[in-house]
């Protein structure tokens, strides 16, 4: 399985994604790893058939993914990566997925959270995912539509004193 | 580069205009027309004349209307007669407005007769129904 790219977006499929990011980054398969929304039909469903229209979707959770990545059967998937936090993401780096890059782009504040940008706020546990993926060398980048300026993650919670 | 032109009864035309960028971010090389209470077709064909003016046309002109038929649509057909390099695509919506300024920002030149059958079939692509009863038979796709 190839990967086309890897983003961070709560909402996961929706107007941005299947009108320009998937464009953006061409793709033959978009995979949402999710433990919590694949065990949830309703949502799981509701996101599904928003799939743009000729690309296949799936919802899968964290464990499924890192199977797929690794099963030959899969080999001619050149997949869109989805992830609703950088902690499902962490868990794929850590049994060996190669993302060299990951997009933060979309997680909703609720209370509790910092805002560090229109479209993200973290918690602790998302900026310790964060630290964890930065000392594994992953690339980070803040960055909400395709033609936004690409900011870097450590450098923002840096600036914020959130390291 | 693809010149971009939206014209359409009222304020649609901005409105759109905003709200493609909400999801596509800052846009370029784009003019809206409107057709307010008090203008005419010939109002609207002189508009457009000022808008190409103003635009980089070097990859011709796509006008974008809201109502087949209608004025801006008619003004935008007597202008569309004169080059064909400008083509017209009715019944604009944000799938098709977004699919044209992702062609507009690709590298090289879209020939604008792909440029006007891709933002017809966005537009048309972009509809759907939903009602719970259809929707509960449809089938996930399991890895």
């Amino acid at each position: 399985m190839k990967i086309s790219y890897v983003r961070i977006d709560d909402r996961l499929i929706h107007g941005q994604v299947a009108t320009v990011w998937v464009k953006t980054y061409s793709c033959n398969r978009i995979m949402c790893c999710s433990d919590e929304v694949a065990q949830d039909e309703l949502r799981k469903q509701l996101v599904l058939q928003v799939a743009p229209p000729g690309l296949k979707a799936y919802i899968v959770p964290v464990q499924k993914a890192i199977e797929a990545f690794n099963n030959p059967k899969y080999d001619s998937f050149n997949t869109f990566f989805l992830f609703t936090n950088p902690t499902d993401v962490l868990r794929m780096v850590e049994a060996g997925i190669p993302f060299d890059t990951v997009n933060l782009g979309g997680m909703r504040y609720v209370e509790g959270k910092t805002q560090i940008s229109q479209a993200v706020s973290v918690n602790d546990q998302d900026v310790e995912s964060l630290k964890k993926l930065h000392e594994k060398g992953v690339k980070l980048e803040l960055r909400q539509l395709v033609k936004d300026p690409k900011v870097d993650v450590m450098e923002k919670l840096q600036s914020m004193n959130l390291l | 580069m693809l010149a971009i032109i939206i014209g359409t009864h009222g304020y649609f035309a901005e409105e759109l205009l905003k709200t493609a960028e909400m999801i596509f971010g800052p846009t370029s090389n784009v003019k809206t027309i409107h057709l307010i209470p008090g203008k005419g077709v010939e109002d609207l064909v002189k508009e457009y004349d000022a808008a190409i003016e103003e635009l980089d046309t070097s990859n011709g002109v796509i006008f974008l209307n809201d109502l087949f038929g209608g004025s801006p649509y008619n003004a935008a057909c007597r202008v569309a007669m004169r080059s064909d390099d400008y083509a017209i695509t009715a019944g604009v919506n944000l799938p098709m407005l977004i699919e044209v300024l992702s062609m507009q920002s690709m590298e090289g030149a879209v020939p604008i007769l792909e440029v006007m059958e891709r933002a017809l079939a966005a537009g048309q692509t972009g509809q759907s129904n939903f009602h719970r009863t259809l929707f509960e038979k449809m089938a996930t796709e399991e890895l």
